[in-house]
């Protein structure tokens, strides 16, 4: 069981280099996206500090510069999301293959122990493909997925290709706070 | 490298007269001009202690619903007391304790759990 979870935390491990540099390759290294990242970045602090300083009072021809100010922000991030598309389709395709092979492999086998029951709703995955009804053996996929979910952030941001923070506020990242319109 | 990164960044802030990120983050009441760098730390300590906590509580062993709990108290609990008491940084900076809190804290769950799980199976069941 040990050497099925290693084996498994190592796939990953390689998975996640192997999504970078496709990424990399594809898109990072491309001069169209650092010149949209730099100015998304630079605009987003901008606009961040902006309005920190204009705070509550604001005048209407203010207003209408902010507004300028986000929807260019938005159409420069709508742009380097279209950039990012492009990879995310190759990675797509690459690991829609890789996951079918490893499914195969993996088929049926119990790769780790789970010292906790999972969530009835958790349960179709960290169960999916074994026999038996004790629902503390781990499948393939479940520990594949958190280990994914840890190893790939943290490759990126070790590499310096995570997303900037600002530029996610001002997107509205996932459990953030939406962007607040202008007062 | 982040670790390059970092000390490329305490160079550049070298010739300012603050000291490297490694010496602020290990000091209490350090100043953080750069707010990404502050919550740069905050994301690796979330990862260090996620590591750490999944080792032992797959050695112990704790289990089910206790352990999960008890990783979210302590992993929210130490940094809440590290950015308020020992840091002492204005929280409302960085949009409240709420966005420092959840600062990395997804992708440490999941290291601790792949960690917790890890060594659960390789100590209880080889």
């Amino acid at each position: 069981m040990l050497a099925d979870t290693l084996l498994i935390v190592f796939i990953s491990i390689c998975t996640a280099l192997l999504a970078e540099g496709i990424t990399w390759l594809l898109v990072y290294r491309t001069e169209k996206y650092q010149k949209l990242k730099s100015e998304v970045e630079k605009q987003s602090k901008k606009l961040e500090k902006r309005k920190e300083a204009i705070g509550e009072a604001i005048d209407k021809t203010q207003k209408r510069k902010l507004e300028k100010q986000e929807e260019k922000l938005k159409n420069n991030n709508r742009d380097l999301s279209l950039v990012k598309m492009k990879s995310m389709f190759a990675i797509g395709f690459c690991f829609t293959a890789l996951m079918s092979m490893f499914n195969s492999i993996f088929d049926g086998r119990v790769v780790a122990k789970l010292p906790f029951l999972p969530f009835s709703l958790l349960q179709g995955l960290s169960h999916r493909n074994l026999m038996g009804e004790d629902y503390t053996d781990c499948s393939f996929i479940f520990l594949y997925i958190l280990c994914t979910m840890s190893i790939r952030q943290n490759i990126q941001k070790m590499l310096g290709f995570a997303p900037s923070r600002a530029a996610n506020k001002q997107a509205g990242g996932f459990l953030g706070p939406p962007p607040q319109p202008p007062k | 490298m982040t670790t390059r990164r970092r000390k490329k960044d305490g160079d550049d802030t070298a010739n300012g007269a603050l000291p490297s990120v490694w010496t602020r983050a290990f000091k209490a009441s350090s100043e953080w001009p750069d707010k990404d760098e502050f919550l740069d730390v905050i994301y690796w300590y979330r990862q260090v202690i996620a590591l750490i906590a999944g080792c032992i509580w797959g050695l112990i062993p704790l289990k089910g619903f206790i352990g999960l709990a008890l990783f979210v108290a302590l992993n929210a609990g130490i940094m809440y007391l590290y950015f308020s008491s020992f840091q002492e940084v204005d929280e409302e900076e960085y949009g409240g304790a709420w966005e420092i809190t959840k600062e990395g804290f997804m992708s440490s769950f999941a290291l601790f759990l792949v960690t917790w799980i890890l060594f659960y199976s390789a100590m209880h069941f080889p």
